[in-house]
């Protein structure tokens, strides 16, 4: 099997310690991480409640620098966010002031690309992710799978080369969930060929969603997260025919061996 | 759910009920002040309708009327030009808001109408002393609700602006702007509730118009002073309550349209 090894971002010993400003208290989120994502991988990130999942993908998307270690994208060390490094995230975070096609134009408008190019390319995405004809509504008019296609389009309008998703689809009902990752996957290319391909790091609590969408599973351990294992999904593609197949029902009950005891002991901590 | 045991009433019921109840209790309160001769003490529906038609016919409610409003809008326009980018420098600078802080709420403690003794030292009774008070109150409510507006600004949507790479002009005109409004809004209203209830105290409290100086605008507070002290006219006085009410009103719905046609993503 063929993968491109390239690699497109690399932690490096990468830290992370959250220190509040009110109480001092400490909280260590990430600990020794090294580890390189592959351009044009699909990367999926599974781990407990509170194991920095998200710490992990804000400090890659440059909202935050590591406490200790680096990241580096493109061999370049991050700093700060840049529209290279698309993101989404579990809540939406659509402008709620805008409209859909606002919110699909916002980056090529805050980068200032011409009203007639962003329009043109807004609307594209908009009819590929299916909100043809809610152009014009506002996000509190949407349901929440339609907020998730709009704020897709809306990081997709500046042609990210990697695509940081933080459980896009937790708030959605299953019907739609299962729709809309038959369609990440399409947009992303599930049907071309590797190289071509962005380059997604996708959280999830779903473990089967985790094991259908991704070509590699990174799994951190609980708090302070290290990583645990990093699990290669060498079924073929496109893998929307592959769903509730005994390959991914094996690889999806393997993941939950390795996880089962960790999310328990998380729960058991977090309810103490 | 309304109504307790009772069954819903039909529509014209509804209206027809409390409109019946109303004429009666007018017409017995005409009858009342009729027959105890207690007119020019009691004011009466019958001489309220009356003065309103003449003061109407007349103008003088109309002049007096616009001389106040005139005030509240140049007051309201000053306080949302000084309360507005203070209010936001404000929230969004926290050394700004450390060493602002005591000498806002100290001035915001202090009620507009207290001012009113040294605004008419200052700037004498000729409308200038209740324009001072007006703007005084106005200006809170927008410093007040702008900085909180910013400092309730969601953190995701500055993040997700970022990520789409927006600068600091973006994020300012486009972002921070755009999602303090409501807020910004809301306090606009209240700055023109207040300003509407100080510029009629501020008026009452400077007095008859000092006539003969073709400058001076008399508003309605002072029309009021006049009706009390010089014409002794209740079922005047009653009339301009009643305007005054019924403005104020006004203003505060034509201000929720301005609001829902402003700020459309807003279910309000
Ligand atoms: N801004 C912050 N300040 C302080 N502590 C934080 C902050 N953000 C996260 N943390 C803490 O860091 C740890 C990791 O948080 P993070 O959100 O990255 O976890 P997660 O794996 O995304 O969790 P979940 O699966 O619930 O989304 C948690 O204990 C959290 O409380
Ligand atoms: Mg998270």
């Amino acid at each position: 099997m063929e993968k491109p090894l390239d690699e497109l971002v690399r932690l490096q010993g990468v830290g992370m310690v959250y220190q509040s400003s009110r109480d001092g208290e400490r909280v260590e989120a990430l600990a020794g991480i090294d580890f390189s994502v592959r351009r044009g991988e699909f990367l999926t990130v599974v781990g407990p409640s509170g194991c920095g999942k998200s710490t992990l993908l804000s400090l890659i998307a440059g909202f935050a620098a590591p406490t200790s270690g680096s990241v580096l994208f493109e061999g370049r060390p991050v700093d700060g966010p840049d529209p290279a490094r698309g993101v989404m995230f579990q809540e939406y975070a659509l402008f709620p002031w805008r409209t859909v096609a606002g919110n699909v134009e916002f980056g090529p408008f805050a980068r200032g690309v011409d009203a007639a190019t962003r329009r043109a390319r807004a609307q594209t995405l908009i009819d590929l992710v299916g909100l043809k004809g809610f152009e014009r509504r506002y996000p509190h008019e949407l349901s929440g799978g339609m907020r998730q296609r709009c704020a897709l389009a809306r990081m997709l309008a500046n042609e990210p080369t990697l695509w940081l998703m933080d459980e896009p689809l937790a708030a959605v009902d299953l019907q739609t969930r299962i729709i809309l990752q038959d369609e990440l996957l399409r947009l992303w290319g599930d049907a071309r060929a590797g190289a071509q391909r962005p380059t997604v790091m996708f959280v999830t609590h779903g473990i089967d969603e985790a094991v259908l969408l991704a070509d590699r599973i990174l799994v951190l351990g609980r708090r302070p997260g290290r990583i645990k294992e990093v699990l290669e999904v060498d079924l073929p593609r496109p893998r929307a025919a592959l769903r509730g197949s005994a390959e991914v029902a094996r690889l999806t009950a393997h993941l939950w061996e390795l996880i089962r005891d960790e999310a328990a002991q998380a729960i058991a901590e977090e309810t103490q | 759910m309304t109504g307790g045991m009772t069954r819903p009433l039909s529509r014209r019921a509804r209206v027809l009920l409390p409109l019946s109840v109303l004429l009666v209790v007018l017409a017995s309160w005409e009858a009342a002040v009729q027959a105890t001769r207690t007119q020019g003490l009691v004011p009466h529906p019958g001489g309220v309708l009356w003065s309103g038609a003449q003061l109407t016919a007349n103008g003088v409610i109309f002049q007096a009327m616009s001389g106040s409003l005139a005030r509240v809008l140049i007051g309201f326009l000053f306080g949302a030009c000084v309360g507005i980018p203070l209010g936001l420098a404000v929230g969004a600078f926290g050394t700004l808001d450390r060493a602002l802080r005591p000498v806002l709420d100290a001035l915001r403690s202090i009620a507009p109408i207290a001012w009113i003794p040294m605004a008419i030292l200052w700037l004498g009774v000729r409308g200038n002393a209740a324009l001072f008070v007006v703007a005084y109150g106005a200006v809170f409510p927008f410093i007040v609700n702008s900085s909180q507006a910013v400092r309730q600004v969601d953190r995701r949507l500055l993040s997700a602006a970022r990520a789409l790479g927006a600068g600091r002009w973006v994020m300012l005109r486009s972002v921070l702007l755009p999602s303090a409004l409501p807020m910004i809004f809301t306090g606009a209203r209240i700055a023109l509730a207040f300003a509407w209830a100080s510029i009629i105290a501020a008026e009452l409290a400077v007095g008859i118009k000092v006539a003969g100086h073709g400058r001076s605008v008399a508003g309605i507070g002072q029309l009021m002073v006049e009706t009390l002290y010089v014409k002794r006219d209740v079922d005047a006085l009653v009339f301009y309550m009643l305007v005054v009410g019924l403005v104020s009103f006004a203003i505060d719905a034509g201000l929720r349209r301005v609001q829902e046609r402003l700020l459309p993503w807003k279910s309000h």
